[in-house]
């Protein structure tokens, strides 16, 4: 499973794609997956593993596949690679998704 | 052009069924994503950064007028409107449902298009020269062998599984613009001592993170036994390609580590033996049957010269320069080959919505019997043009930003997908071609600039092709923030070469102005407007352009 | 480990083989009623060192060809064997090494080997039709797939463009 979170990373979130059209979702606190950012858990670091394991358990391959956790640092992902699987491609000013910050 | 018979539809028709099936045992549950990943790989099926991505073969870059609507139909219907054309002739769709990939498939193999071996450890589309059967002085049309190819190695029981991806590239001209030695298999088209047409094979090439030039392994295999020479290095590479390290698996390390004249060996010997088989002959009925399909359409008799055309370059500035930018002599009298460039100022390289599709293929039908063609450098190419017709296509071209007279400048640069879309990516591509595209707007900055190939990867597997630009960008991640180093030197022509790192990286809002110095740097040490920047940098190397680069 | 099941020849088979592991003696340990009538596959070293003695004995004798990684065993290695051998199992450790591939073409197509070849290890579905074209007659597959499955993944393409180690001839040549 991808790893993109490094191991100083003080809290994380946990994404995957939908299965059926690819999109990018979140993992939720009501362990839902949904496609904004702003509703992800973030949690701290050392709880990081359990929400995977909470999140990778069960029938999960009939909703999502290739799901990762990843360094969230003030309400923002911390990568460009994680804001622009948030946001969209930075190319297509129309196709951008609404984004907001989240506080943590 | 190739058509298809019962044979081709019925594999086609069936691999669609298999991938309908596939689909839906994964959908129902019945296959893990672990179980299916391979098999929707094998069907060019991908997940990318924001979704599901679709890689449609074009073989050897042709397209028909039908086939291209299709395409334009496609980005409309499974996609968000457009279509991304790549370095390997194919054509990306970047936002397809997996649900509806079957669907997509099925409506594609109604013109005669697939998906198959456009990913996975298997020998992939075959790329060709996109002047075949147009230019002049070409010894034979290089789709003629690219569509043998492409049948002998579709579906190969024995090398579906190979240490890595196989790319095989033809020319059929001197001027290589297929970027042959820089493919697993280069293919140069010949002629022998009697004048027979036959085959020059290079083995090795490749970028990624280990870039190699091809080495030549033979000056000329005749053409009934090219499929044979062709086996026996792909059984070569098959047997001993290394899978420890998939870094390290590609055919170029192969050859690296074996030494070109101990695999020449190899290759010798296991091309013996299948050839005393004969079982790999290639019924001299059946390649005539396939050149028969590429034969040259039916021009119409025409003069060297055009009053037509003469008349609108004297009234109109523009079109002459893009006439003399994007429009190449034809080997046929009259007619001419006609460039549209993908490349649109601040646009994104190889992007075609589905509108400009269909003008393209309108044009082609109208204009260039029916042909439209898909270069390595992401532009477009009607192949057949008469003389007479080029306003008349420049005009319908114009009013969809189809007409940027910049082929080979510095705004025609070549940017793989990048960290915008791809999932390996450690860096953006594409704004960065927008950005060095829109600092030189101006176009005749860019015509005095002259010829200077820029390539920009987003990452070291060199989708970009970045270590054989004049210019190349490659981006690396540090921490999470973009940075992008830069080599000069590189070329993918007959005079392939492999470019050399400047020196440390920039940063993201330095490069552009970097690329600038270099420029600054070549126009005021040219030795005259035709030197090109390859050639000024050939002849003075690495320091002048060092010690502008990195003078602060 | 799932249970595998046996496929010669489109058929359920039951398995008239053990493998032998090299540190098991012949003389010592393994006698003809631990075998049970069964025949012996053991690894290329061992048949490179002890064919002399193995030709002695009444125990059919079978070999397994290693995929590797970095390096697979070389099937032309088993040539001065092929008349004592009357299995070669062909080991494909993961369904993205295809060593085997060629390994089987070149024992059927090079040394007219006609004895079983066998697919052992990580054998994909959508791989037994391929593995059959390359001279493959003997499949270990999960033990859970019904034969009517296998038989079905064996027409998965209708047809082939090139010819191989099997009887069609391929489209490129058949249609002229």
């Amino acid at each position: 499973m991808a790893q993109h979170a490094s191991k100083h990373a003080a809290f994380q979130a946990l994404t995957a794609n939908r299965l059926l059209d690819g999109e990018v979702v979140y993992f939720t606190e009501s362990g839902t997956w949904v496609e904004d950012f702003a509703a992800a858990l973030v949690v701290e670091s050392a709880k990081a593993q359990d929400l995977l394991t909470r999140a990778t358990s069960g029938d999960y391959e009939a909703h999502i596949i290739e799901p990762y956790l990843f360094e969230v640092a003030d309400g923002v992902p911390v990568s460009v690679r994680e804001i622009i699987r948030a946001k969209g491609p930075t190319i297509h000013s129309h196709f951008t998704k609404p984004f907001s910050d989240k506080s943590v | 052009m190739y058509r298809y018979d019962e044979f081709d539809n019925e594999m086609v028709s069936a691999r669609v069924a298999q991938f309908r099936d596939q689909v839906e045992r994964r959908l129902s549950g019945e296959l893990t994503e672990d179980q299916f990943k391979p098999l929707r790989l094998m069907n060019g099926v991908y997940l990318q950064l924001h979704a599901y991505m679709l890689r449609v073969a074009i073989p050897y870059g042709t397209l028909s007028s039908r086939q291209m609507r299709m395409l334009a139909h496609i980005a409309r219907k499974y996609d968000r409107g457009y279509g991304h054309f790549t370095t390997r002739q194919n054509i990306q769709y970047n936002w397809v449902a997996l649900e509806r990939i079957p669907d997509l498939l099925e409506e594609i193999a109604s013109v005669e298009m697939h998906a198959i071996q456009t990913s996975g450890n298997c020998i992939r589309n075959v790329t060709a020269d996109q002047y075949a059967g147009a230019i002049d002085e070409e010894i034979e049309d290089p789709r003629i062998i690219s569509e043998i190819i492409r049948q002998w190695s579709s579906f190969h029981p024995e090398f579906s599984f190979l240490p890595r991806k196989f790319k095989i590239a033809v020319t059929g001209h001197k001027n290589d613009r297929a970027a042959i030695k820089l493919h697993d298999i280069g293919i140069v088209i010949t002629r022998n001592g009697e004048g027979e047409v036959g085959y020059e094979v290079h083995v090795g090439g490749g970028q990624g993170r280990t870039p190699f030039i091809a080495k030549k392994m033979t000056d000329f295999v005749p053409r009934n036994k090219l499929l044979a020479y062709l086996e026996a290095v792909m059984r070569v590479y098959n047997m001993l390609g290394r899978r420890d390290n998939s870094y390290k698996a590609r055919i170029k390390i192969l050859v690296h580590e074996t030494g070109a004249d101990e695999m020449r060996r190899l290759i010798e010997a296991e091309f013996a033996k299948i050839d005393a088989s004969n079982m790999l002959t290639l019924p001299d009925k059946e390649a005539q049957r396939i050149m028969a399909y590429f034969a040259p359409p039916a021009y119409e008799t025409a003069l060297a010269t055009s009053d037509i055309l003469q008349a609108a370059q004297s009234a109109n500035k523009d079109f002459t320069h893009w006439c003399a930018t994007n429009v190449v002599s034809h080997s046929q009298t009259g007619y001419a080959i006609v460039n549209i460039s993908l490349k649109p100022i601040g646009g994104i390289p190889g992007d075609a919505t589905d509108t400009q599709m269909e003008a393209i293929a309108d044009c082609a039908a109208t204009y260039s019997h029916d042909e439209i063609r898909v270069t390595h450098e992401q532009n477009l190419v009607l192949p057949h043009v008469r003389l007479d017709d080029v306003k008349a296509v420049y005009d319908a071209l114009v009013p969809h930003d189809l007409a940027t007279p910049n082929l080979g400048l510095i705004s025609d640069s070549i940017a793989c997908p990048g960290l915008d879309y791809c999932n390996l990516a450690n860096a953006r591509s594409i704004p960065l071609a927008q950005d060095i595209s829109t600092r030189f707007a101006d176009l005749h900055r860019q015509h005095d600039i002259g010829e200077l190939k820029i390539k920009i990867s987003g990452c070291i597997n060199a989708c970009g092709h970045h270590h054989v630009g004049h210019i190349g960008i490659l981006g690396v991640d540090k921490k999470g923030t973009e940075f992008y180093q830069i080599t000069l030197g590189g070329a993918a022509d007959e005079n392939a070469s492999l470019g050399d790192i400047t020196g440390p990286a920039f940063t993201e809002d330095k490069v552009v102005d970097a690329i600038e110095n270099l420029v600054d740097t070549y126009m005021n040490i040219r030795t005259s407007a035709d030197e090109r920047f390859i050639d000024t940098y050939r002849r003075v190397g690495m320091p002048p352009f060092k010690e502008r680069l990195y003078a602060d | 480990m799932p249970t595998k099941h046996l496929i010669i020849d489109g058929a359920t088979a039951s398995d008239q083989w053990q493998t032998i592991a090299d540190d098991i003696s012949f003389d010592g340990t393994l006698d003809e009623a631990t075998l049970d009538g069964k025949g012996a596959i053991i690894s290329l070293a061992r048949l490179e060192a002890e064919a002399d003695t193995l030709r002695q004995r009444n125990t059919p004798i079978g070999v397994i060809l290693r995929a590797g990684e970095k390096v697979g065993e070389d099937p032309h290695r088993l040539a001065p064997f092929l008349d004592m051998l009357s299995l070669v199992a062909i080991e494909f450790p993961v369904y993205r090494n295809g060593r085997g591939f060629s390994a089987a073409r070149i024992l059927r197509e090079q040394y007219n080997y006609k004895g079983e070849l066998r697919a052992t290890g990580d054998v994909l579905y959508d791989q037994w039709q391929f593995m059959h074209r390359c001279g493959i007659n003997a499949y270990e597959i999960d033990g859970d797939i019904p034969l009517a499955t296998f038989t079905k993944a064996m027409d998965s393409l209708p047809d082939a463009y090139q010819p191989a180690g099997d009887d069609k001839r391929g489209i490129l040549w058949r249609r002229s």
